[in-house]
């Protein structure tokens, strides 16, 4: 029972399904946000049966608004609403509010620095109480207390004189124009003023170990170290739920967790989903869906490129075309994931399908080597101006994947000859200020460019967003060009998706021709499920596959 | 002087019966006869075999073992396990090897000092060894394995800064008994210095239970790199040995179990050997000891 | 016995201290910290890691944020933990009882089987039995444990579908029987060290009792061997092993952890493999510290249940 989508047959197809659905077409089973079309008929009227999601790290952080890890989310999404929700297309879609705001209904203000929401006014938080505007100014501010121990602070901060009108309506202002904060809305979670603003001390409040939402399950019971239960909530204001039961089964190794998914113990993966290895042998089992869904991460060689080996170009030219994609992703990664040449995911509406494509030839890498003067040494390595071709490269110590991939590049790379040492490290240790600080020589690392799938990458390519020189982000590859930074400027400042998108195609031709760092593939995660859990769709704007349980239900 | 040589000294007797009682001890030379075996087999097998331990071939990936030449099938890369098992045997022995000397070193010199001293600077010495044992030795093997970068001569490292406390708690029981002995009592009022006493007179009395432990030392350093390589915080790939060769072999378990039952094959029969040689050695030598 | 209790004390006190300040230096030494696991999150930018580092107080001098940390455990605020916000000792909690499960099972197995072993090894002394026992005991000991277990889930879960290959139940199936299909595995594969090390001792125990004087007393009034075996033997043979199963007694936390890890079974092993994998420093010093009044309690009930039971010695 496999169904292999293709990226882009899938992408077209799911426009068409999305247009008969508007349309009003009937007898399609259409993307459950958009309205409840015929297949609303399907699901059972009350609420029953039980779903086991199975997850590779334990969610324990319940108040959303709080650091989390992805885990946590799926938990997050389930017992809690945000104002808007980013449905697979990367449309924005009302959840809280009653329209999406944005500068043609009035909602944004045509400088883009005076937003006005309206509210859901039949909303209701799990212990009954209304809920209204002002929870949403609370939940605002609470992310900006300085007391609140807050997850990301993007996009909040610039939020000014928040008004609360009436009960379903409130305004603020921003400090400046910041189009990605309409998507970053998307992932935050509104929590309950009426129990939240009790607590002194927001940090240690019961709530978080109990958490009180609107979404369509509540909070029933945690057995650490093993699972969470949620029921159902019945006076749910959106579509759903049709499940009783909804819980999340922490399994710490992804092998236990296929095997569990092949006994029947869960019924759907999620989060890290089925590993590479294991897709041959999923597609083939009876009573199971398991799917190819692309991710939004993407597989790259992260490159230093301060470090005297990696300024040069050439050099950087040079290792991508003496790397055998092909072999890496049919042979170590049973050609689950997709080559790429971009950071863009490539189900985002801003992906450029128009790059270069990386071609394997060694010949070609040691020709561009021997032109730009790195002629090889007594030992067989290059070397130029006193610089060997030498570096380590790093990532998280036990990924065996990856360190079968670092073998086997440490071998081609030597057929030209640059030497590739290995020096991997604990995953603390890996993602602290070693990646952060820059002080890794490369690094092989799967990174989510995009946040809540919304283009801006400041954070990772913008001058400013290099912490090794002062600035404020991820770019630790220390990328910097000035052409690159303007644009990324002029994207986070406009609001029109089709202006946006002409501005993202091009920040990614320049990326592509600069090659900071060297991009191996596009994530494609293996989604199984049991036959007959229905109302299961993948969006890889959001991190966890259970973003959207209340529309699941089993086929009777 | 002479009464002193006569009691500390190994005489010929002594050494003889020793030999006696080891070579009749069936266990240890079981022992000697598998760990001279698989010396051997990681000294020379490397060379005989057609493959190098290093040599990926990914259309080779996962061949069965008795698959041509690769006698113990391939692993993920299509590496040759047979050759890697015995490369990795070379880290693996070398490196449990030259733990077992720094941890005795270690041990011996704490033992002796806080046994032969006693007093506040002995009972701060043996309440530091209690405060070592009382962690979780994979806390501090992790740690350490967190913060210096892997390399077989940091796992070396690691590995003995984590099992000395045995030796120095044997080593240091030992002293204290021997400390009011007459050879002792002599040596003081002849005025020898302390350090000469401790190490030239006390020290060659505690050989036995000293070089028991050790034997003992190298079986449990086997499996120590073996469990952190095995977490993937020991020594790195390529380079192979017995813990990281069975690192992802988790995996693999259902598909290729060859991964996962080799190394660790080889594993438990370098320990087995070394635990059979230090039960003959401590029949041999005498030794009482609480360890198994 | 006061004298000895507060001598015990204060020893003890300075062995919790010895452990509190290297466990906090060692973690603290350590790269990386609590914040790296959010080094890979798209939108976390380093102001928002520089505000939580202070929220957190971690950006405060290594020797205040110790002082803070033991001040606040005198008090019995053991902290809260930096993933889930919940109290340290309520997280501990949470985990002991599967620990508890999996360890008492094995420990029970373990001296059941051990004890058998190490009294018919001593009496039929250089049987065959007495062989197999030896070498099956030290070859016991030189299997690596998570091997061991990965080959039990090939062979009994992967191969032979009789046992599950992890967790501590079904979800929605809590029965007795369900927890106990789940229990077989690990805690056998956790038992085979400990039978192990139990037989030998019990048979050195056993062996030094038989040469003892009040034996030969025994036979000469004309005991039947049995009897003597029986009663003076064991009896005085399980002496030493109150002390053992005391210093066994800290490994209830280190000596589930492998098997946890390759069962991935819900409990303290693993929450301390967790908790070190996210620095979640207050959850690892408090595991720390637990384990180290284990190691202090084992050792105190080791003494005193000897005193106890052997008039011949006295505490002080």
């Amino acid at each position: 029972m496999t169904e292999r989508s293709d990226t882009k047959s899938n992408y077209s197809r799911r426009d068409a399904l999305r247009l008969m659905a508007i349309g009003g077409a009937a007898g399609l089973i259409a993307p459950n946000l958009l309205g409840k079309p015929a297949f609303a008929q399907n699901p059972p009227a009350s609420p029953t049966g039980r779903v086991v999601v199975g997850l590779s790290q334990e969610p324990t952080v319940f108040n959303p608004l709080m650091p989390h890890i992805e885990a946590d989310e799926a938990v997050h999404f389930s017992v809690f609403d945000a104002l808007v929700r980013m449905d697979p297309k990367g449309v924005l879609q009302p959840n809280l509010v009653v329209e999406v705001p944005s500068q043609k209904n009035g909602g944004i203000s045509e400088d883009g620095l005076v937003w006005r929401i309206r509210l859901r006014d039949d909303v209701r938080w799990h212990d009954g109480k209304p809920f209204t505007a002002e929870d949403v100014k609370f939940t605002l501010e609470l992310i900006t207390n300085p007391k609140f121990r807050a997850w990301r602070t993007a996009g909040h901060s610039l939020v000014r004189d928040i008004k609360v009108v009436s009960p379903t309506e409130l305004t603020w202002r921003m400090e400046e124009a910041f189009a990605p904060y309409q998507s970053f809305l998307a992932e935050t979670f509104m929590v309950p003023k009426h129990i939240l603003e009790k607590e002194a001390d927001p940090n240690a409040a019961a709530f978080n170990q109990a958490p009180v939402g609107t979404g369509a399950f509540k909070w029933a019971q945690r057995v650490a170290g093993d699972h969470i239960e949620l029921v159902a909530n019945a006076d749910y204001a959106g579509e759903g739920p049709y499940l009783e039961r909804l819980v999340f089964k922490y399994i710490p190794d992804m092998t236990v967790l296929y095997t569990q998914f092949k006994s029947g113990d869960i019924d759907l993966v999620d989060q890290a989903f089925i590993t590479a290895d294991h897709y041959a042998e999923a597609s083939q089992l009876s009573d199971r869906v398991v799917k190819l869904e692309p991710g939004a991460s993407v597989e790259s060689i992260y490159l230093n490129l301060e470090k005297p080996q990696f300024k040069d170009p050439a050099v950087r030219q040079a290792l991508y075309a003496a790397i055998d994609r092909k072999a890496i992703l049919e042979a170590l990664y049973y050609g689950v994931h997709k080559p790429t040449e971009t950071f863009m995911p490539q189900n985002s509406y801003y992906y450029n399908p128009n790059l270069p494509a990386q071609e394997f030839n060694l010949e070609r890498a040691g020709q561009i080597l021997d032109e730009a003067g790195w002629v090889p040494g007594a030992d067989g390595i290059r070397v130029k101006d006193g610089v060997r071709l030498s570096f380590a490269n790093s990532t998280t110590s036990g990924n065996h994947l990856r360190e079968q991939t670092q073998q086997f590049l440490q071998q081609t790379f030597a057929e030209i000859g640059v030497e590739m040492t290995i020096s991997n490290l604990p995953a603390a240790v890996m993602w602290g200020d070693f990646w952060l600080k820059s002080q890794f020589e490369s690094a092989i690392s799967g990174v989510t460019n995009v946040i809540a799938g919304d283009p801006d990458v400041s954070n990772r390519l913008h001058t400013k967003a290099i912490v090794a020189k002062g600035g404020k982000g991820s770019n630790t590859g220390q990328y910097s060009n000035p052409e690159v930074d303007a644009l990324l400027e002029k994207g986070a400042r406009t609001f029109d998706r089709e202006q946006r998108r002409a501005i993202y195609l091009r920040v990614q031709e320049i990326v592509r021709q600069d090659l900071p760092f060297l991009p191996l593939f596009a994530y494609t995660n293996v989604f199984g499920r049991k036959q007959g859990l229905e109302g299961f769709e993948a969006n890889s704007n959001t991190r966890v596959a259970s973003w959207h349980a209340a529309g699941w239900y089993w086929k009777d | 002087m002479t009464a002193l040589v006569a009691n500390a000294g190994p005489s010929r007797w002594w050494r003889s019966r020793t030999v006696r009682r080891f070579t009749s001890h069936h266990l240890a030379l079981l022992g000697v006869a598998m760990i001279t075996l698989l010396t051997l087999a990681c000294v020379f097998g490397p060379h005989l075999l057609p493959y190098d331990s290093l040599y990926i071939d990914l259309r080779a990936r996962f061949s069965p073992p008795l698959t041509g030449d690769h006698y113990l099938g391939t692993d993920p890369l299509g590496r040759d396990v047979a050759a890697r098992l015995f490369m990795a045997g070379r880290t693996s022995l070398l490196v449990a090897f030259f733990a077992m000397l720094l941890s005795t070193l270690i041990g011996t010199l704490v033992g002796v000092i806080a046994g032969y001293r006693g007093g506040w600077i002995g009972a701060a010495l043996m309440r530091t060894v209690d405060g070592f044992l009382s962690f979780p030795s994979i806390f501090l093997l992790l740690a350490l394995a967190a913060a210096l970068k892997p390399s077989p001569a940091m796992v070396t490292v690691i590995v003995a800064v984590t099992s000395w406390m045995e030796v120095a708690r044997i080593v240091e029981a030992e002293v204290r008994s021997l400390r009011e002995r007459e050879f002792v009592l002599a040596g003081r009022m002849l005025g020898l210095s302390g350090a000469h006493i401790m190490f030239r007179e006390v020290l060659p009395n505690a050989v036995g239970p000293i070089i028991v432990a050790a034997t003992l030392t190298v079986a449990h350093a086997i499996l120590l790199e073996a469990y952190i390589s095995f977490l993937g915080y020991g020594i790195q790939p390529p380079l192979p040995s017995w813990g990281n060769m069975l690192e992802g072999a988790q995996q693999y378990l259902d598909s290729a179990p060859w991964l996962a039952i080799i190394p660790g094959a080889a594993i438990t029969m370098a320990v087995t050997s070394f635990n059979f040689i230090g039960d003959g050695l401590r029949d041999a030598l005498d030794v009482r000891d609480d360890r198994v | 016995m006061r004298g000895f209790l507060l001598n015990r004390l204060s020893q003890s006190l300075i062995l919790l201290l010895i452990v509190s300040v290297i466990g906090f230096l060692v973690l603290n030494l350590l790269p990386g910290g609590p914040l790296a696991q959010f080094g890979l999150d798209p939108g976390m930018t380093q102001d928002d890691l520089e505000r939580l580092k202070e929220q957190l107080g971690l950006n405060r001098p290594l020797l205040i944020q110790y002082l803070d940390w033991a001040w606040r455990l005198l008090q019995g605020d053991w902290g809260h933990s930096f993933r889930d916000g919940a109290p340290v000792l309520a997280v501990i909690g949470r985990h002991v009882l599967a620990t508890l499960l999996l360890m008492g099972t094995s420990t029970a197995i373990a001296i059941a089987i051990g004890t058998w072993i190490g009294i018919r090894g001593a009496t039929h002394r250089y049987s065959l039995f007495d062989h197999v026992a030896t070498v099956g005991a030290m070859v016991a000991l030189s299997i690596p444990t998570f091997w061991f277990g990965l080959v039990g889930i090939y062979i009994f879960s992967l191969q032979l579908g009789w046992l599950p290959a992890g967790n501590m139940y079904t979800i929605g199936d809590g029965s007795v029987l369900n927890y106990l299909h789940h229990l077989i595995l690990p805690s056998i594969v956790l038992s085979l060290v400990h039978v192990a090390i139990w037989s030998r001792y019990m048979r050195t125990a056993m062996l030094d009792a038989i040469s003892q004087d009040f034996v030969n007393t025994a036979r000469a009034k004309g005991l039947s061997e049995r009897r003597v075996i029986m009663k003076h033997v064991v009896g005085n043979a399980l002496l030493p092993m109150i002390t053992l199963a005391g210093v066994q007694l800290p490994s209830i936390l280190t000596g589930a952890l492998v098997t946890e890890t390759v069962f991935t079974w819900p409990g303290m092993g693993r929450l301390f493999l967790d908790s070190l994998g996210y620095s979640d420093y207050p959850v690892v010093m408090g595991l720390l510290m637990f384990s180290a009044i284990l190691v202090i309690l084992g050792n105190l009930i080791a003494d005193i249940a000897v005193a106890i039971v052997d008039p011949r010695i006295r505490l002080g």
